[in-house]
């Protein structure tokens, strides 16, 4: 930096520095409260006596110029969002290169979980591959094993869906009752991307499969080796080789440079990372297919290979991380829904723990095996409330309670907890975790 | 019980396995960091395996290894509220490491200081003890790296320098690219059966892709005790939240069960398989096949499954069945009772009002910061 130019960018700071306090004023403070606090914004009055200061007086962001187009090669969001971001729970593993983190769902809006804010589940950390470096290999019962390189890959016709992640233990810490004070501890291992990808069966086809060709197990390139099986059929159906969510290549922490797609099947099958799968005629029974991921009952029998992500709903907002600051009156009450079996038909929602329900408006777009956003708008009475919701999918599951649940399976399944949450929003709008009668 | 089988174990002096002779023999040979090329962004990426003992950073904490902040520019052993042992204590005596007593340390930590806690087998690659000791040393006591070192670059040195990484393309008529016969688009190659061989490495229950080889609890015991047992304990019953595996017999229908090899999982396959790709954590694919043979079996003796001198081998495996195998059963969550397939209720559904039964913030495990 020349010295001209650093005096130019001193003075600069300097005079947004005086601007800020010479109009320390009601306005200015909240204008730099929300600095320190993304989420805190101003409370909206039903009257104002004296003239708003935001508005009479002329702001720093309407006066001094801002930073130019190349400031931000790869945009990030607003400073005032720092808040959204994915969160741990330090106590749930020994350590964080096997361990998990959680999508801010009580931040976000739409269907579509931004890239970066996709919660984590790594078993050996990060691995960070260059595309150059990446082989994908087809070995097992095929005629010809394969390599593929990236560039080969690109190659294959390709196609864009969208698909929600669920990790088979979101809502686990859940079984035993009300635990975690937050929608994005307790369903925050889900997310919704558009993957670009190719037909898993693309690939098979190009290496020719046997005729007792019956189970895959694709296989990760990272310190865990990450494997599971799959059934045939499924692999056929409709899994994808992605290369890209939302429009970008995927994320170092979701499997760059390509993943498995499993739609509507639990997280951990979709392997990141990929670098082989090998077809076989029997399953192999992985470390994540027997000692994880087999849901222990109360009797002490396991069931294994539960695949499919069922029927699922929770309400977003309001929910702990996001109390209603406004007082009573209008109120938007809006959450996520999804089914691995299909697109959602109907999404109920009770104020009042599920005594009575009302059919919540789902928004569009609908896709098979993606989340459905849900909004209610109601008048609140600023009276105490038990928020549910309850969701419907397109063959006719309908989401259980968790008493439900328990009752099937015990307290020990650790797995596949769909059941449905409760809020208690009390009278001063905090919203809080409960277990109900 | 378990108790009376370690001190088995530790009155055998005479076993040592073959894989910490190894180590050993490496170490001596090794001892000086020649003219290698050290490369801290590299020695970043290799200290992947260490982090799971060791943080580096600002925020660092002591885990079971101290903080590694500034080491290389302070005494031996000296970070403050951190227990090291008398070995690692004892051997530098004060002075600070230096190039060559860390190159050696880290070849071979347990044959450099015998008697550390430091429980790792050693990093064998020379280069790849140059670059970890430049990583270490580009990390100041106060946990900050020199972005020059590490590789970290800003926004704005990272798009310029990938732009000039490209490597300048050959560009070739396009008839001039061969293509293959095979499948139906004709793309990738055929893999080589020395590649297939490197990466197929599952194991299956009935014995398909199981190496030939063998190793005995005896050895295994050895193995362990170097490599597994500062995470998962001496019985594998676990040290801190890291993983049990061993013991919880009979307790999968009790109010806390306790999942472990033994008591829990269906098949031996799968412990060989996992270990053999996952484990030692933070240092995959470093045991040899008989190596995860010889540990296979003593982790069978940890669940009280075999003798102590039992040897399990390539000809033995499939006669071995683990307790809990039939208790697995397939997926029948469709024939749950509560599954009703008429329309839910929607008015008037229970005679009282909610009442809570249970409150998340009572138990206050949520983190903070929200
Ligand atoms: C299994 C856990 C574990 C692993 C893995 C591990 N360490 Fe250690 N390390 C320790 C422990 C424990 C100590 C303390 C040793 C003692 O007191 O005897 C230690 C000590 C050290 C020290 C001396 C620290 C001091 O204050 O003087 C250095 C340097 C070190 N380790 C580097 C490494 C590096 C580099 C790696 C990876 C290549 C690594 N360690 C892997 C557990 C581990
Ligand atoms: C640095 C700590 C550490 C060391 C050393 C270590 N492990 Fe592990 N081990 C882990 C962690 C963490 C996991 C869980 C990984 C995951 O879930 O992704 C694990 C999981 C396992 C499991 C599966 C447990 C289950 O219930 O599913 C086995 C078996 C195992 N380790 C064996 C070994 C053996 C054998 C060794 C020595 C060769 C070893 N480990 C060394 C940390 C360690």
């Amino acid at each position: 930096m020349t010295d001209g130019k650093k005096q130019a960018s001193l003075s600069r700071r300097a005079a947004l520095k005086k601007g800020l306090l010479a109009s320390g004023s009601v306005g200015a403070s909240i204008a730099t409260g929300s600095l320190l606090s993304s989420s805190a914004q101003a409370a909206s009055h039903a009257t104002q006596s004296q003239p708003e200061k935001l508005i009479t007086e002329v702001q720093d962001w309407n006066k001094y110029l801002g930073d130019g187009v190349d400031a931000r090669p790869y945009g990030r969001p607003s400073q005032f969002e720092g808040d959204a971001v994915r969160r741990s729970v330090a106590w749930l593993t020994a350590d964080p290169k096997s361990s998990v983190n959680f999508t801010p769902l009580h931040k976000l809006d739409g269907i579509i979980t931004p890239s970066g804010l996709c919660f984590e589940r790594h078993h050996g950390g990060i691995a960070e591959i260059s595309p150059d470096d990446h082989r994908f290999m087809i070995n097992g019962l095929v005629d010809n094993p394969l390599v593929f390189t990236m560039q080969d890959l690109a190659r294959f016709p390709r196609e864009n869906r969208v698909y929600f992640l669920e990790c088979a233990a979101n809502s686990g810490m859940e079984w035993r009752g009300a635990q975690l004070n937050g929608c994005q501890f307790t369903h925050g291992m889900v997310h919704n991307v558009m993957y670009t990808g190719v037909r898993l069966s693309h690939l098979l086809k190009e290496a020719g499969l046997k005729s007792n060709a019956k189970w895959l197990l694709p296989e990760g390139a990272d310190p865990s080796h990450m494997t599971r099986s799959i059934p045939m059929e499924k692999a056929l159906d409709d899994c994808l080789i992605a290369t890209h969510m939302n429009g970008e290549a995927l994320r170092p922490e979701q499997g760059y440079p390509m993943r498995l797609v499993v739609p509507g099947w639990e997280g951990n099958m979709w392997v990141k990372w990929l670098r082989r799968i090998e077809v076989g005629d029997k399953p192999w029974h992985q470390r994540e297919e027997t000692s994880k991921y087999t849901d222990l009952l109360e009797d002490g029998l396991a069931r294994r290979f539960t695949w499919e992500m069922e029927v699922k709903s929770v309400v977003t907002s309001p929910s702990p991380q996001a109390p209603v600051n406004h007082g009573r009156g209008q109120l938007v009450i809006t959450g996520l829904a999804w089914s691995g079996l299909g697109k959602i038909k109907r999404v109920d929602v009770s104020i009042d723990g599920g005594r009575n329900w009302t059919t919540a408006r789902l928004d569009e777009p609908s896709f098979s095996k993606s989340v459905h956003r849900f909004y209610l708008d109601i008048n609140w009475d600023g009276k105490e409330m038990f928020l549910q919701s309850r969701a419907i999918d397109e063959l006719g599951h309908v989401q259980p309670t968790k008493n439900q649940l328990r009752a099937a399976r015990g307290l020990n399944s650790i797995y596949h907890n769909n059941g449905i949450q409760t809020w208690h929003v009390r009278n001063d709008g905090s919203v809080e975790n409960v277990e109900i009668s | 019980m378990l108790t009376g089988k370690r001190s088995l174990f530790s009155n055998q002096p005479g076993v040592i396995s073959k894989y910490v002779l190894t180590v050993l023999f490496i170490g001596l040979s090794n001892g000086i960091v020649g003219n290698v090329s050290a490369d801290a962004a590299k020695g970043k990426m290799l200290f992947g395996q260490c982090s799971g003992c060791h943080q580096v950073g600002p925020e660092a904490k002591h885990l079971f290894g101290p903080i590694l902040n500034g080491v290389m520019q302070r005494e031996a052993a000296s970070a403050p509220d951190y227990a090291y042992s008398d070995a690692l204590k004892n051997k530098l005596q004060g002075g600070n490491w230096s190039d060559e007593s860390m190159d050696a340390f880290l070849a071979a930590p347990m044959s450099y200081a015998p008697g550390t806690k430091m429980a790792f087998v050693g990093v064998q690659s020379e280069e790849d003890r140059a670059n970890l000791i430049n990583y270490l040393r580009s990390i100041d006591t106060d946990g900050n790296s020199s972005d020059a070192a590490t590789g970290v670059l800003n926004e704005s040195e990272q798009s310029s320098e990938n732009a000039s990484n490209e490597p300048p393309q050959e560009r070739r008529p396009a008839t001039e690219f061969a293509v293959p016969e095979h499948g139906v688009l004709h793309l990738g190659r055929l893999a080589l059966a020395e590649e297939v061989q490197a990466w197929d490495i599952d194991v299956r229950p009935d014995g398909v892709g199981l190496p030939v080889g063998q190793g005995s609890a005896t050895v295994g015991g050895e193995l362990y005790d170097a490599v597994c047992a500062s995470c998962h304990g001496d019985f594998g019953e676990g040290t801190g939240r890291w993983p049990i595996l061993a013991g919880g017999m009979d307790t999968l229908t009790e109010e806390r069960p306790e999942k472990t090899i033994g008591s829990y999982w269906p098949y031996l396959s799968t412990v060989y398989d996992y270990v053999r790709r996952a484990m030692p954590f933070g240092n995959a694919r470093s045991l040899s096949d008989d190596d995860v043979y010889a540990i296979t079996a003593y982790l069978l003796y940890l669940n009280d499954l075999v003798d102590e001198d039992f040897t399990l081998s390539s000809d033995n495996f499939s006669s071995i069945a683990l307790p809990n195998e039939q208790n697995f059963i397939a997926d029948n969550r469709l024939e749950e009772a509560f599954r009703q397939s008429s329309e839910p209720c929607m008015s008037n559904c229970a005679d009282e009002p909610a009442v809570v039964l249970q409150r998340a913030r009572v138990l206050d495990v949520t983190p903070e910061g929200n």
